[in-house]
């Protein structure tokens, strides 16, 4: 909604953060948006609820109010279990108009990706996409934001303060959740699906889990990824299970792909997926321009390769030169010899772990 | 069918290379190339118009030099191409270009459905496919991977996901944006590239999409760039290791324990 | 030696107009003016395929879509791994159709907007990706009219190329093409040896811009290095008497009529002979 005076400024309040739920459980980047509301919150003077839409949100209201919010709106609705972008714009359309929150925050996975700029053109607000810093200007009370464009080449500021909501969207792992406190309480407000919400709303047909198809390269810490020089499917395997030596996700690069050693899901550039984990161990992948626009924001890059002179071991802050065949196998025997433990390769199991506690 | 495609001038990926100081990509140079996803749009429609008939109608907005992402998008058999150029569309942001691009397509008339890359590789928001389905309200799928079936009422589409797919039906008129393995691009014949290249494109300008004055441009646009900055510079220093397989080995484990990485 | 070249008999260099050409029906005359004076000259006028990986027309639509004469003898088409199963048959069966008989197959340059030949395409299932190799078994398993020719790189490094030499002859290659040698090779030395009964064609660099040959050499090339490409090209021809040449970048208005001059009195010897 376009600002048209110091009146329509001041009717809207509070944070929102639209609440992540991926097949059904609450997706921890959730918490990640909570711990960066409650900092944008504190600065503003106001409140941070969270929204969740879902068809079993028992736990959810719990949790977010664990994590940081003052409130929690839920909307559980059978017709909210798998994703419907229109369905669920709608809802929050409403929502939006009802309550008129500040700033909206929500997650840069699929879903958010799809939903979230659909609800900002509905409601005229800007819409900054895979933030990284988001701030209060402290002379205006505008939400700063601060995201990568050209493939991570420029860092650009954007404001939208002429408009409310100020909606933003972060990917996952790049904010910080607060430590989940169990003694917090809040308002929790129960919303529905009205009618005329679910007019005009696709059809879900059918939703196929699939374990070789998780591929959860934005949410890693570390990523391991092979090029052409992996020579084939076996030397993917061997990558495969290097990666789960140390709890890493497996990434390629366009070539490997292209050759069909791995799936499209794999792919990290340009024409697959950006991603910004810890480490980055890059196995034989020579750094076309194309593939490192997708992993330069990685914290620490490692490269192996035969060939001491391509661009990624230009670029990596460790540099390995030898035979990959040769000394992955021995990089697996000294993380025994080191005594480095398996780690538990799913993000999932670290999420139940804080779930527990 | 009637299928729009939405299509856009990126500058182009040869024209970089890398800072031996900072690390960081450099781009030089003001080549531009179509979007890298847009391909597989285009390459979706025409296949999709090869299947059942009709027309595509590539669509771009842009400066006049946009007119060579739409020569390619006819050389890869679009029908024919419209460029939506005009200095009052200029600084627009994803709001403000879907709202010239769902006008545009309003104008076309009767169309069952528009087809998008998934993102553009400049500014990567993936903000403009829903934009222009939420305001011409078109049933939308972003990230599609296949097409599974397609007939007069709707289309029946692989919709990609972090642990999996959904299998999802839109009626028409509706809007997908595509990945890269929903098809290979064609590479262009001489016949066709030549075709196109002689064919006309019709520049539009706001008023002959009807479109609002006050939501076209920059001050329509609600996110503005307060500044740029160059991102944090990545460290210069490499550390090298070489050497027989079981010594460097041994050396990078200690090197990522020692950087408290593993 | 062969038959199939002889001395004195060039290859020309031909690289067709750029997929983004801004200027399309220029280049497409250039082309035509190229070809048209390769066939003239006796030459063989060699049309390469997405060079550098850089998206261009196929030789075979330009020869078709202008309309030029192809003397059989006197055309040779790169073929590269970069193609789809069903672009690869219809450049095939185009050639086959405008009467052209020779073929170069290589791995080639891969660029993003390429798609890749599959182990399946080419009859290569247990292959983990489709090389010069298995796309010359294929060439010669279903289009036997055509000879097919290989590259041979004598700055890779030695056993690996000539282990993959044999895989390429024992795939059907009847004719080699080197990278651009500057001077007498060892390396080019010792395939003339083991292999005398295979026409070799060596690529003499035409370019004064050495320095292009930076990364084909694997060393470094000052870009202000000095560069006589006829005085290499008589050196080399001297040296290797036995083998024919294959001449990149040729400046067809600054050079070509240099070598019709040079291949006027082998031409005509051989001519007398016959």
């Amino acid at each position: 909604m376009k600002l048209t005076g110091e009146q329509d400024r001041q009717n809207s309040a509070d944070v929102w953060v639209l609440a992540e739920m991926t097949g059904g459980a609450l997706h921890p980047v959730s918490h990640e948006l909570l711990g960066a509301a409650r900092r944008l919150a504190a600065d503003r003077g106001c409140r941070v609820w969270a929204v969740a839409l879902g068809s079993d949100l028992s736990d959810a209201a719990a949790s977010l109010i664990a994590h940081g919010a003052d409130g929690v709106i839920l909307v559980g609705d059978g017709r909210l279990q798998a994703f419907n972008d229109e369905l669920e714009c709608n809802v929050l359309e409403r929502l939006v108009r009802k309550y008129r929150p500040e700033i909206f925050l929500g997650a840069a996975t699929n879903r958010g990706r799809a939903l979230i700029p659909r609800l900002a053109s509905r409601l005229y607000a800007g819409l900054t996409a895979d933030c990284t810093g988001l701030a209060i200007d402290p002379e205006t009370g505008d939400l700063l934001q601060t995201r990568p464009a050209f493939g991570g080449n420029i860092m650009a500021t954007i404001r939208s303060g002429g408009f409310r909501p100020q909606m933003a969207t972060v990917r996952p792992k790049v904010m910080q959740a607060l430590p989940g406190d169990r003694t917090r309480s809040g308002m929790v407000v129960r919303e529905s699906v009205a009618p005329e919400d679910a007019l005009h709303i696709k059809q879900i047909l059918e939703t196929i889990e699939r374990r070789e198809n998780t591929v959860n390269l934005s949410d890693a810490r570390i990523i391991v990824a092979g090029g052409r020089a992996m020579k084939g499917p076996e030397g993917f395997a061997l990558l495969e299970s290097f990666a789960q030596r140390i709890g890493g996700a497996l990434g390629a690069s366009r070539a490997a792909v292209d050759s069909g050693w791995i799936a499209y899901p794999h792919q990290v550039g340009q024409t697959g997926q950006t991603v910004q984990a810890d480490v980055y161990i890059a196995c034989g992948i020579s750094g076309q321009i194309q593939h490192l626009i997708g992993m330069q924001s990685c914290k620490t890059i490692v490269a192996i390769d035969i060939d001491d002179t391509t661009p990624m071991m230009q670029l990596a802050d460790i540099a390995v030169k030898g035979d990959l065949f040769a000394v992955i196998p021995e990089v697996m025997k000294a993380l025994d010899r080191a005594g480095v433990r398996r780690a538990p390769a799913s993000t999932e199991a670290d999420t139940e772990e804080e779930e527990q506690c | 069918m009637k299928i729009v495609v939405c299509i856009k001038q990126v500058p182009a990926t040869s024209d970089a290379s890398i800072d031996p100081v900072t690390k960081r990509i450099v781009r030089e140079g003001s080549k531009a190339m179509l979007n890298p996803f847009d391909l597989y749009a285009v390459e979706e429609a025409v296949r999709l118009r090869e299947q059942a008939g009709g027309e595509v109608i590539a669509l771009s907005m842009g400066p006049e030099s946009a007119k060579n992402a739409l020569v390619e998008a006819l050389s890869m058999g679009a029908d024919r191409a419209v460029l939506l150029s005009d200095r009052a569309f200029g600084g627009s942001d994803t709001w403000a270009t879907s709202y010239a691009l769902a006008r545009a397509i309003d104008t076309l008339g009767g169309v069952d459905l528009v087809i998008c890359g998934k993102q553009a590789v400049d500014g990567d928001t993936a903000q403009v496919g829903a934009g222009i389905a939420a305001k011409l309200d078109l049933l939308q799928a972003a990230n599609v991977g296949k097409t599974e079936a397609l007939d007069a009422d709707g289309i029946t589409v692989r919709r990609m996901h972090e642990r999996g797919w959904d299998v999802v039906r839109l009626r028409f008129p509706a809007l997908i944006t595509v990945l890269k393995d929903i098809n290979a691009p064609r590479v262009p014949t001489l016949r066709a590239a030549r075709a196109a290249r002689r064919a006309e494109i019709p520049v539009w300008h706001p008023a002959d999409i009807g479109a609002d004055p006050g939501r076209i441009g920059l001050r329509a646009s609600p996110t503005q760039v307060v500044r740029t900055a160059p991102p944090a510079a990545r460290s210069a220093v490499t550390t090298r290791i070489a050497g027989a397989p079981a010594e460097v080995a041994g050396e990078l484990v200690r090197e990522l324990l020692a950087r408290k990485l593993l | 030696m062969g038959e199939a070249v002889g001395p004195r008999s060039y290859h020309i260099e031909i690289i067709p107009p750029k997929q983004d050409s801004q200027k399309l029906e220029a280049d497409l005359e250039l082309f035509a003016g190229k070809f048209e004076r390769v066939m003239e000259s006796g030459f063989t006028a060699s049309i390469t395929d997405n060079a550098m990986g850089l998206l261009a027309f196929q030789g075979h639509e330009c020869i078709e879509e202008l309309g030029l004469r192809v003397r059989p003898e006197q055309v040779l088409i790169h073929l590269n791994t970069f193609h789809t199963k069903r672009n690869l048959d219809e450049i095939l069966e185009a050639c086959g159709r405008l009467g052209i008989r020779s073929l170069l197959a290589i791995s080639g340059d891969g660029s993003p907007r390429l798609p890749r030949l599959q182990p399946a395409d080419v009859e290569a299932e247990g292959a983990p990706a489709v090389t010069s190799v298995e796309l010359i078994r294929y060439l010669r398993r279903h289009y036997p009219e055509f000879a097919v020719g290989a590259a041979f790189n004598p700055y890779e490094p030695e056993a690996h190329e000539f282990d993959k030499l044999e895989r390429k002859l024992d795939a059907g290659a009847s004719f080699l093409i080197t990278q651009p040698i500057l001077r007498k090779n060892a390396v080019v030395d010792r395939l003339l040896a083991a292999h005398p009964e295979v026409p070799t064609i060596l690529e003499a660099w035409m370019s004064k811009k050495l320095y292009l040959l930076s990364d084909v050499v694997g060393y470094p090339i000052p870009e202000d290095a000095e560069y006589d490409p006829f005085a290499t090209l008589e050196q080399l021809q001297a040296t290797y008497p036995q083998c024919s040449f294959y001449l990149s970048l040729l400046g067809f208005k600054t050079q070509y009529a240099r070598i019709e001059e040079m291949a006027g009195p082998a031409r005509a010897e051989q001519e007398e002979r016959l």
